[in-house]
């Protein structure tokens, strides 16, 4: 899509108020005051080209889960998630995040390079119980592509079964591949939605030049922030393309499907689809995850009633959970409540993230409703 | 803790009460740009506080106890206007009604959905279309305008050249009187539901909604007419606004819209003056309304264009606001105007447009077979006070233009309170203050708007000022 991004001033006096975007904001739909949707965020905006911004004002700004719903109704064709990095990078720049949970997020990612702070060798640890052996799973040379974990993928237990799942696809369909291993760092989507691009450019850097040593032309993303950051962020980051062939996992899998290099068994449930924002709107990704969730015999696949471009958020992103979790979990509720509704037995997304969220919010409503991932859906399918 | 300024209000609402001065200080705004000075001069936008009721027995128990302590108090939903309808003027209370949601009721033997007054027509529309089912017109601002919301506007829009005016579709409305009671109107209730539709919520609050929906219509099918110029454009408009079966609607646009539009970044579907009309229907119906089309553009040497293009225009029906990336600032006037009045009403505004040396484009909508309504509009910057108070200037010139032409502002709020009087006929007016007076006799509803011109703008002062500031922009511009 065109960008019609003319600055932030020039773009909130554009902003014609018609309020199209808080009817579809997630934040706005649980809070309700004029203030928590987007046209009160460009209120914001405005208020920050004349001096630092109050906490009422800073908590709305990191009150945003970066969805682009906004985005895709705007009439003017604002591009909103622009604005709010900008906001936020202008509330970094005056040491707004010390003020805020996000400090323990940034001071993990700046010190050990992983969102929870871990030690980098834990990136290992959800290799423990492969089913198989790969050979070759960490930096092992030469490769064809490296599949990049991502911090919650690698680091979170509830997610592990992610990267097990597609290392083992990948290894099925006999994919030369590989990991960074314990040199992955974070991908920096973090530290762009705190608005510390230099950090995220330095950790970009940093991940290009690993992935070229193990001479792969390829990066495979099973985590739709990575996979955005690598394909759209990184070439801004640094200024230059990356040089790789960026693939979501989706896509990699549809097409071992349909080569014949994975052959499914039939499995007879009926399942519901959850596209993850980064991945959907703010990548255009839609068809390649239905498309392999297809290719399996038997599945019953039921839309739910906003899917695609208006698809409501699972309520993780943007860094939320880590700075209102209470209001991250209400807007996971709403979707699931729209997941119950298609009568579906398995939730499947192609996001750890999505799936934690969502996860949690069916556990706790004690919804008969299994949410999975769509590598470990898929793999045990296989 | 610092005791509520309205303890009762606090204590019933829990967290949907607010006076924080954050909070509130977002509800003094709709879609028109003010200069602060002006809105400081003219008015106390600041709510002391914002409510956000649940349901209509939270609405009564507002108004009772606005009603009880002379609060002013402004109702509030989308707030998709210009004209501050929904922002306070006299500070007080705003009920923010955005809470009134819920899943519509449809009644399939009459025909009817009742919904929530919040309930905003593109969710409305998207709860009807599976069961097979459509409302009969709704607003260009569809995505975001609340049904109660455009109950209280004139509520003419896409559909109503064929279903008529969302006031005729009604079957009843759930209100909240100033006194705090709560109603059924029905076309034959005291006071009937009539006298609720357009009142800009001055006589009470809309808390629920009853109309008449149709049976979703096998096919609609858009036709774009390319056209030499305004009178060949209103002798389209008038001979297919009287084609039977009527169009589902017809969007017309002029030549410096499209220059307008272009300048936008939204490259237009053919320069020149363009008019989208949609039929919808049976097979048949929308098969008459071709033949009856051809022949039109026969007689108007209109040409039409493809039905890629077509459609292509109508699926954009929601997005008239992308010509504000041309601005950034748009100004204008929406008003009423007799369509057999348009090409005399076009040369006037093209006149205004030479004499100021400012491009005003034009739009708008058929909305009845005689009436239409039409935007005219310039670019603007908000950002430079003077230049912009300047220009503000041009939307009095464009509204008595209409006037000349038999037509009137469309919406009235509090921008629009000076035309009033001269906007309605004698009877209609008396009726009107008639029952604003025997309905809210505190004059606790929605003060300050509609019916009174602002204190410091009485019309006299107004219209002078607006000249003055009209020559003195046009004098600049020669200079320059």
């Amino acid at each position: 899509m065109r960008s019609f991004n003319t600055g932030v001033e020039r773009e909130t006096l554009i902003c014609a108020r018609c309020g199209y975007c808080q009817a579809v904001c997630p934040v706005y739909r649980e809070l309700g005051w004029e203030s928590s949707g987007p046209r009160g965020r460009i209120a914001i905006a405005q208020a920050a080209r004349s001096g630092p911004l109050s906490v009422d004002q800073e908590r709305r700004v990191y009150q945003c889960t970066l969805c682009g719903h906004c985005r895709e109704v705007c009439p003017t064709r604002i591009d909103t998630c622009d604005l709010w990095l900008d906001l936020r990078h202008d509330l970094a720049a005056h040491g707004s995040i010390d003020r805020w949970p996000l400090k323990t997020m940034r001071d993990n990612l700046l010190a050990a390079h992983t969102i929870t702070g871990d030690p980098p060798e834990n990136r290992l640890l959800w290799q423990e119980n492969l089913e198989t052996d790969i050979p070759g799973l960490n930096l092992g040379k030469p490769a064809k592509a490296v599949y990049f974990v991502g911090c919650v993928a690698g680091l979170y237990p509830q997610a592990q079964g992610i990267p097990q799942s597609l290392a083992q696809i990948l290894a099925r369909a006999n994919v030369e591949f590989t990991t960074l291993g314990s040199a992955e760092q974070c991908c920096g989507f973090p530290l762009v939605g705190m608005g510390l691009e230099d950090a995220a450019a330095e950790t970009a850097r940093r991940n290009v030049a690993l992935v070229k040593e193990t001479g792969a032309s390829m990066l495979i993303a099973a985590c739709p922030s990575c996979y955005h950051t690598w394909e759209y962020l990184y070439p801004k980051l640094l200024g230059e393309p990356t040089g790789l062939q960026i693939r979501h996992a989706s896509q990699v899998l549809v097409e071992l499907l349909r080569d014949g290099r994975l052959t499914p068994q039939p499995v007879e449930e009926r399942v519901t689809y959850h596209d993850p924002c980064d991945l959907g709107r703010n990548s255009g990704i839609y068809d390649a995850p239905r498309q392999a969730l297809a290719a399996i015999p038997g599945l019953e696949l039921v839309e739910m009633a906003n899917h695609r471009e208006h698809a409501l958020c699972c309520g993780g992103g943007g860094n939320m959970e880590v700075v209102a979790p209470e209001l991250s979990a209400a807007i996971a509720r709403r979707r699931l409540a729209q997941a119950l509704d298609t009568g579906a037995s398995v939730l499947v997304t192609p996001c750890q993230q999505c799936k934690r969220t969502l996860a949690n919010a069916a556990r706790q409503a004690r919804a008969r409703l299994k949410v999975l991932d769509l590598n470990e859906y898929l793999w045990r399918a296989l | 803790m610092s005791v509520p300024l309205y303890p009762e209000l606090a204590e019933r609402l829990g967290e949907r009460y607010t006076e924080s001065v954050f909070e509130c200080s977002f509800y003094r705004r709709d879609l028109a740009a003010v200069p602060r000075l002006l809105q400081v001069a003219l008015a106390q936008t600041m709510p002391q506080a914002v409510v956000r009721p649940r349901d209509a027995d939270d609405v009564a128990a507002v108004v009772r106890y606005a009603a009880e302590h002379r609060l002013p108090l402004t109702p509030r939903a989308a707030a998709t206007t210009v004209y501050w309808n929904a922002v306070p003027v006299r500070g007080g209370l705003v009920i923010d009604l955005n809470d009134l949601r819920g899943a519509p009721s449809v009644n399939p033997d009459a025909m009817t959905v009742t919904v929530p007054a919040a309930t905003r027509w593109g969710e409305l529309e998207e709860a009807l279309q599976p069961r097979g089912l459509a409302t009969l017109a709704y607003p260009t601002s569809a995505p975001s305008a609340t049904v109660g919301g455009w109950v209280n506007m004139e509520g003419c829009g896409l559909g109503s050249l064929k279903y008529g005016r969302l006031a005729d579709q009604l079957v009843s409305l759930q209100v909240v009187l100033p006194s705090g009671e709560i109603i059924q109107a029905t076309p034959r209730s005291d006071p009937p539901l009539a006298v609720f539709a357009q009142a800009e919520g001055t006589l009470g609050i809309v808390t629920q909604v009853e109309m008449k929906i149709r049976a979703k219509p096998w096919a609609v099918v858009p036709h774009l007419l390319a056209l030499r110029d305004a009178a060949a454009l209103e002798q389209a408009m008038v001979a297919l606004a009287a084609v039977k079966p009527a169009p589902y609607t017809i969007h017309f646009s002029d030549s410096p819209y499209a220059t307008m539009l272009r300048d936008a970044g939204f490259p237009p579907p053919a320069d020149g003056y363009l008019l989208l009309i949609v039929f919808d229907g049976s097979a048949d119906e929308v098969d008459a309304g071709a033949r009856a089309l051809k022949n039109v553009a026969l007689a108007c040497q209109a040409d039409e264009l493809d039905a890629g293009t077509a459609q292509a225009e109508w699926e954009e029906r929601f997005l008239a606001l992308r010509l504000k990336r041309a601005g950034p600032t748009l100004l204008g006037a929406e008003v009423w105007l007799p369509l057999d009045r348009f090409n005399s009403y076009a040369a006037d505004v093209a006149r205004l447009a030479r004499r100021q040396r400012t491009p005003l484009a034009t739009y708008g909508t058929v909305v009845t077979p005689r009436m239409a309504t039409v935007m005219s509009v310039l670019r603007s910057d908000e950002s430079r006070t003077v230049p912009y108070v300047l220009d503000l200037s041009l939307t009095q010139q464009l509204v008595d233009i209409a006037f000349r032409h038999g037509g009137r502002p469309y919406g009235i709020g509090f921008w629009n309170a000076p035309y009033y009087r001269r906007a309605l006929p004698p009877l209609e007016l008396a009726k009107r203050l008639t029952a604003k007076q025997r309905l809210d006799p505190l004059g606790i509803m929605n003060p300050g708007k509609v019916y009174q011109p602002p204190a410091l703008l009485p019309p006299f002062v107004f219209n002078t000022g607006m000249q003055v500031l009209s020559s003195v922009r046009s004098l600049g511009r020669r200079i320059r």
